[in-house]
Order: structure tokens, then sequence, then C-alpha cells
């Protein structure tokens, strides 16, 4: 993947990771800013929104699977539809603390999923994502 | 003699036959007659009966003929056949298609009669039993598989967060900044995650069914090595795989085998030993697949060598969770592959697995 990554959107339904993950995330310095959204659809508004804004869209996205509602891969069947523009600058990374075979097994199939990482986020990990 | 509550229906064209079977047995069961199927078809529908008696020879349709046609429909009452010949054909085709409990011919022996009722109701009873049972453990199973799902999700989330927590605690140079008790808190749940992830390794062991994949045993063991060899680097590995054949197996229960087994190795060693190492042997032909892990940890004693496969057993001196090798025998059990160890106090363990090859 390319160097010049800026922005990284973090989606979890749970605050209390969200506040992690953005810590450990500002702590790697390889971001240069975060947005957390606590929903897939806050998330896709939030793309939505800023689709003509290019500079305000993420360049990677980190998805939880288990959330209320949208879950994880709900959220990819309406990311594949995005702009195609927009798919292409932006890959995914599930994050979740998942044992669930069926999880594990369905997120490595998806096509839009470079990596599903396990919680907590390993920083190293993360930036092997990146070299 | 009187055992109420069993609902018999009768069916017969000829009334006197009705009315003497009510004669004889009417303080002893709940009676209903019908001159004909269809008369005996709407009782059906309006009553729950236990146990149906239909006399073969009737016009229109016959008891065979009738019987058959509810299997489906009432399949729970059980069925006794009445007939006043001998009639082979009608006895075959009564057995093989009509699910009948008993064959009585006419004139009946009320005793002779009274009995296969009463044994046709136990035959009833269990029936429903069974059935009672099969659907309470359904329920009971499909719980446990929510139960599972929870350990897995909801409760290890949160726990996760807390690991999180003690990563971000370490990253900010926070870990020695209240004594030991950050250690103490990590060393707390990474034990809650071992126990919560063996736990559900070992319903998984249970539930999952078999699948038959080609397994490639140097990428497997690489794999594995690197996953549990990531928390200590200071375990030397040297691995030898020679797989001179195909290889087909259940990959899941292999990986669990293996897991535990090369995690147990690391986990062992002696914290003094400069030289810690563990060797891993893989030899795979058209038959089988021979594994041997070799380790120089700290060794099992003699006297335990025969209870490390159980549950919970933990020794003194080293206590694990009392899983990881229960879980490995478990797993073993199911793709039938066997197990033997050798150990020296002090100077290490190896263990010899053998899984037959399912080519």
């Amino acid at each position: 993947m390319q160097n010049n990554t800026r922005k990284v959107l973090l989606i979890d339904d749970n605050e209390i990771d969200l506040k992690i993950n953005s810590r450990i995330i500002s702590l790697t310095q390889i971001f240069e800013s975060i947005i957390t959204c606590h929903s897939g659809e806050e998330a896709l508004s939030y793309i939505h929104r800023h689709l003509n804004q290019p500079e305000a869209l993420p360049d990677f996205i980190l998805l939880d699977i288990q959330m209320p509602e949208m879950d994880g891969f709900e959220f990819l069947e309406h990311f594949k539809i995005l702009p195609a523009h927009f798919i292409q600058r932006c890959p995914i990374a599930m994050l979740s603390s998942t044992l669930d075979f069926g999880d594990i097994t369905r997120a490595e199939a998806n096509p839009y999923i470079i990596k599903l990482l396990k919680k907590p986020l390993n920083p190293a990990e993360l930036s092997a994502l990146f070299i | 003699m009187s055992t109420p509550g069993i609902k018999v229906l009768y069916i017969d064209d000829e009334e006197n036959n009705l009315q003497a079977f009510k004669a004889s047995f009417r303080r002893l069961y709940e009676i209903y007659t019908a001159l004909s199927a269809e008369e005996g078809l709407k009782i059906l529908q309006n009553v729950n009966i236990h146990i149906i008696i239909a006399d073969q020879k009737m016009p229109n349709t016959t008891g065979v003929e009738f019987f058959k046609s509810i299997i489906h429909t009432y399949p729970d009452p059980i069925r006794i056949l009445l007939t006043g010949y001998t009639d082979i054909e009608a006895l075959a085709d009564a057995i093989n298609h009509g699910d009948i409990y008993r064959y009585i011919t006419k004139p009946w022996n009320d005793l002779e009669l009274h009995n296969s009722i009463k044994n046709a109701y136990d035959a009833y009873r269990a029936k429903i039993d069974l059935r009672n049972k099969i659907n309470e453990l359904e329920k009971t199973n499909e719980e446990l598989n929510r139960f599972i799902y929870s350990i897995s999700h909801e409760l290890r989330a949160p726990l996760v967060s807390m690991m999180g927590i003690v990563d971000l605690v370490k990253m900010e140079n926070m870990y020695q900044s209240s004594g030991e008790y950050w250690s103490l808190i990590e060393n707390c749940s990474n034990k809650l995650d071992y126990y919560i992830q063996k736990t559900v390794q070992y319903y998984k062991n249970n539930k999952t069914v078999t699948e038959q994949t080609d397994i490639q045993f140097d990428a497997v063991i690489a794999d594995l090595v690197e996953l549990y060899a990531y928390s200590d680097k200071e375990t030397r590995f040297t691995i030898h795989v020679n797989q001179t054949a195909a290889f087909v197996g259940d990959i899941f229960r292999i990986e669990v085998i293996l897991g535990n087994l090369i995690s147990n190795a690391i986990k062992y060693q002696k914290s003094n030993e400069p030289n810690k190492k563990v060797d891993i042997a893989i030899d795979v032909n058209a038959l089988q697949a021979e594994i041997t892990i070799t380790d120089n940890g700290v060794g099992i004693l003699n006297e335990h060598l025969e209870k490390i496969f159980t549950q919970f057993f933990k020794s003194k001196h080293h206590p694990g969770t009392g899983l990881g090798l229960f879980i490995v025998k478990e797993a073993l059990n199911r793709i039938n592959g066997k197990i033997s160890v050798k150990s020296i106090l002090n100077q290490g363990t190896a263990f010899k697995i053998t899984i037959p090859n399912a080519k």
C-alpha cells in the first residue's frame, strides 16, 4: 500500500474501543488524522457528505464486525456501491475481537477486506499493512 | 385394573362388534367408535386418540388402507389391526406400509386385547416422551450455541478492551507507574482470555463436523509457529517436514492439536534455560502423519504422565489451565489419532502424534 495515507476512519459502536484505538493509532503516527463513527450508518453518511471533498475522505477504514443494526458485513454491502474513485483509494481492514469461525472465514473471503485484525489492535500489525 | 385416560378409537363396519367392545372395555378406557374409515377420521380430527383399532375387512376402505392414509397426518396413535381371517397379503402390507403395532384375530380374546391395548399405550407414551426429550435437547443445544456465541463475543469484547488499555499504558510508558499493578492486571486479563479461548475451542471441537481437506504440513506448521512464537522470541524452533504423499485430514482439529502442543512447548520452558528450543519433526506418508514435538523444558513428573490428558489436571509446580492437553486428546479422538508422551523431569518432553491419512 502507498505511504501517503493520511486519514483513517474508525467505525465501532463501542465508545471505549474507539477511544483506545484512536489513541493507539495516533501513537503510531501512521495517519495525520482520525475520524471516528459510532455506526455504519454514521460512517456512510459522513462519506456521502464529503464525496466532493476528497481531502476530507478517509484513505483507510478500520471496521468493527459486531455492531447493532448495521454490522460490519452489511456496511460492506453499502460500501461497494459507492463511487469507484473512492472505493479504490480506501482499503478496509476489519478489527474485531471475534473468535467465531464463520466471521473469520467471511471476512477473509470478502474482496474489500485487506486484513482481519484482532482486538486489541496491535500497532506493529497495523503498521505492517502500510509497508 | 382400570387405566383411565387412555383414548381408544375402534373402527368396524359391524355394529355388533362395536357394542361388544364397548361392553367389555368401557370401564377401562375412554372409547370412541366408528362404523367406517371416514367416520373414524372425523373423530381423529377432534379427539387426541392414543390407540386406533381397525377392522381389516370393511367396505370402501380396509383397515390397512385407512392406516396407510393417516400415516403422515396422524403419526402418533398406535395402530392395532383386527382381522377375521388370516390374510397373509393384508398382513404383510399392514406391517410394511401401515406402521401396525399388533395384529389380532377375530373373535378377539378380551384379555389378549386388553394386554395389547395396555402395551400399545406404553408404546404411545414412549414415543411422545422421546419426542419431548428431543425437543428439550434441541432447545438446550440452541441455548448452548447462544451461550458460546455470547462467550466469544459479549464476554470477550470488554476483556479485549481492557487488554487494549494495558497495551496503551505500555506504549505511553506508564506500565511501571503503579508498582506492579499494571502487570498484575495484564496477567489476569491474559489468563481470563486464555480460558475463554480454550472453552470456545473445546466446544467447537465437540460441535464441528469433520471436514476433510488437503493439508500441506510445512505451511500449516510454519503458520502455527509464527502465531504462537509471536509472544516469545527466545525459543528456537527447528522444523523438519518430510511429506512424501498428499495428506487429507481435518484441518481445524489438526491445528487445534498442534497449536496447543506448540504453545505448551513454549510455555513450559525453564525460565533459566539459556538455550530454549523446540524441535518439530513431521513425517507424512500415504498411511499417516507422524508428528513429534520435543522441547527441553521443565518436563513432566512420571506419576503425572497418566493424568495430563484429563480435564482440569494441573501440576503444582507449573500449573496451567488443565484444558490444553485435554482438548488435544478430545480432538485426536474425533479424528482417530493417537498421542504418546515421554518426559524426563528438568530435561524436556516429547509428544508423538499419529494421525491417519484420510485419502
